[in-house]
């Protein structure tokens, strides 16, 4: 076993010079770039994303995969729409709701592929279609729009660059990391994603940590709902097609295994802020949406072989 | 669900059994009132075919026909089918296909793609269907070298996105910078929407300082608005080829703090843009109708079927609607 040459925070060496290198390169070629403007708006941007991929590491950890979070975030959205346009509610209670919805949905998703033993990307993919008809149904295929009663959560605070959104969002990543790498659960996340026979042998209830990774994730696509909404002003129930792609992106690209055992929410943060560098760095430079799509692929297969690379020499 | 819809179905036909002024509804009606089991001559079925229903345009539009068949019940039999997403091609084929198997006189299409529905639409032709054209216009050389002639009702999107842009341009000073965020780069009227951006900021001597492809969605054009913003400054104006993207840019607009010195303008009109055109935060969008689109169609075909020659081409009216215009009564075709 070689695998462990080098100390685990040259990982995140590699990916900070990944980020390092995007940002250079496109503050050469634009002139906005490095400006407050565009750093304020790639921040405020990014919170449903790093959320979810905040949720999406720890579930990834334990083997499994949700593909459904892209649905789940427009269903959760379009209730939050839906319950504060048409029903009155106030931000907060909308904001619960949102929640409490997501984590029924990610209990759901998880119950069935750990109790009733069906590979999670299975049952996922069937709940992605799912909550996208809930969503279309719920909102009756229109957009709501919120407006100022939500719009706060994702404006810059006054005085300042990024939103409260954006603050919330950097304050649950860093408990996620937290979570993952000083608590009992979080080893036993890596432990049943790592080898399930060995974690139940050595006495770790193996179910209960899947199910519940499965559960926080959907909480945090139900919070990441609202964040999305407030950016925009309203409840979109197109809102996330093709999300859960640029989550597992990020979160691969931060060196979290497919396979289980092995992840970082911190390095899930990186990938999350690569993807939206370039994103935004395109654009700016004029690039047209082919391009920015044969770019972008590029640059996620080229990180994720910079990894394994790396662990191999 | 389905019983709140049929409901929904049930009391518009009581409303226009009740009200509708038109010339053949009373005669219709009463015959659907007095005997709809007994009415004698088989009704033709027509077939309408739509892109995605989960699009709320869409969805208006087979509202629409749906409250026209229930005011014309005895005229005609109506299907209406949908995609899921309006690139999914080879489904609305296979509803096609579907049509012709279904016996339909006639099919009502708006075509995902412009080309690409050309040969089922043939088959389906060559068999004796009429079809009808809606919305997105049949590529005309396409059509022609597959013999395929289908009469199309819908509006000038060039035009009407040239009356948009004019309308935001009108507000701006000439020599201005603008950008523009267009559809899907794959799709005629999108194509026809940017052609009508373009046209409307060169008559009006703006600077169009960059195009770029939202996709149709409300996030991706947020995003893209938020980085033109960044890059160009002195941006006064972003015009987007449909109003989710054009809520999406207003918000970026608003996130950066240059609400009333930037002027978003949209297309289409829907329920969620209204509140954002009486706050001036979107300046201008263009109102297609949708409700009246596929009833049009049906129309069209109906007159096709009962002996009047291949239907002749048919503009639909696009108004263009403001603030100003919003508040008042809207005018209809």
């Amino acid at each position: 076993m070689r695998r462990r040459q080098f100390p685990p925070q040259s990982d995140l060496l590699v990916l900070l010079l990944v980020l390092g290198a995007l940002v250079a390169l496109f503050g050469l070629g634009t002139d906005g770039f490095l400006g407050k403007a565009t750093l304020g708006s790639i921040a405020n941007r990014i919170p449903a994303l790093m959320l979810v991929s905040t949720g999406m590491t720890l579930l990834m950890v334990t083997g499994g995969i949700d593909l459904s979070v892209g649905s789940v975030l427009g269903l959760c959205g379009a209730a939050a729409g839906v319950l504060m346009v048409d029903d009155a509610w106030g931000l907060g209670p909308a904001l619960a709701a949102s929640i409490a919805l997501g984590a029924l949905v990610g209990s759901i998703n998880g119950w069935i592929s750990v109790k009733l033993r069906l590979p999670s990307f299975i049952v996922t993919l069937g709940m992605l279609e799912i909550a996208r008809g809930l969503a279309f149904l719920a909102t009756h295929s229109q957009t709501k729009y919120i407006g100022a009663a939500i719009e706060s959560v994702g404006a810059p605070i006054a005085g300042w660059v990024v939103s409260p959104a954006f603050l919330i969002a950097l304050g649950i990543v860093v408990l996620g990391q937290l979570l993952l790498s000083r608590t009992v659960f979080g080893r036993h996340l890596v432990a049943v994603g790592g080898n399930v026979e060995a974690a139940a042998i050595s006495g770790v209830a193996v179910d209960p940590p899947r199910i519940w990774a499965h559960a926080l994730l959907g909480g945090l696509t139900g919070l990441a709902a609202v964040f999305n909404c407030s950016r925009l002003g309203s409840a979109d129930p197109n809102a996330g097609v093709g999300f859960e792609l640029s989550v597992i992106a990020a979160v691969v690209v931060g060196g979290t295994s497919l396979r289980g055992g092995r992840g970082s929410v911190l390095k899930s943060l990186l990938g999350v802020l690569i993807v939206a560098t370039l994103e935004a760095g395109l654009v700016q430079m004029g690039a047209s949406e082919p391009v920015k799509r044969v770019v972008t692929g590029c640059v996620i297969v080229a990180a994720v072989l910079a990894d394994t690379w790396r662990r191999r020499t | 669900m389905r019983v709140i819809l049929a409901a929904a179905v049930l009391a518009a036909a009581l409303a226009g059994a009740g009200c509708k002024p038109s010339a053949t509804a009373p005669a219709s009606n009463t015959q659907t009132a007095a005997s709809p089991a007994a009415a004698p001559a088989p009704r033709p079925k027509i077939a309408l075919v739509m892109k995605s229903l989960a699009n709320e345009f869409f969805a208006t539009m087979a509202k629409g026909a749906q409250e026209h068949h229930a005011a014309h019940a005895a005229d005609y039999e109506l299907v209406v089918s949908g995609i899921k997403n309006e690139t999914d091609l080879g489904e609305q084929v296979n509803l096609v296909e579907q049509a012709v198997a279904q016996g339909a006189a006639a099919i009502v299409i708006a075509p995902a793609d412009s080309k690409a529905l050309v040969p089922a639409l043939r088959r389906a032709q060559q068999q004796g269907i009429v079809i009808v054209n809606i919305d997105n216009r049949l590529d005309a050389d396409a059509a022609n070298k597959a013999g395929l002639s289908a009469a199309f009702v819908g509006p000038d999107n060039r035009d009407a996105a040239r009356r948009v842009g004019l309308a935001v341009a009108q507000k701006l000073k000439s020599g201005d910078e603008v950008a523009i965020i267009e559809g899907a780069t794959s799709a005629f009227n999108g194509q026809q929407r940017r052609a009508g951006f373009e046209d409307a900021m060169q008559a009006a001597g703006m600077k169009v300082v960059a195009i770029q492809s939202g996709d149709w969605e409300m996030d991706k054009a947020n995003t893209i608005a938020a980085n033109l913003l960044s890059a160009h400054p002195r941006i006064k104006a972003i015009v987007c080829a449909n109003d989710n993207m054009a809520i999406g840019a207003a918000a970026a607009v608003a996130a950066a703090g240059r609400t009333p010195q930037v002027l978003v303008g949209g297309f289409d009109n829907i329920a969620a843009i209204k509140p954002l055109l009486s706050a001036g935060r979107v300046v201008a969008t263009a109102d297609q109708h949708a409700d009246q689109l596929a009833v049009f169609g049906i129309e069209s075909a109906l007159a096709v079927l009962k002996g009047a020659k291949a239907g002749a081409d048919r503009a639909t009216e696009v108004d263009i609607v403001t603030a100003a215009s919003a508040t008042g009564p809207q005018p209809r075709p």
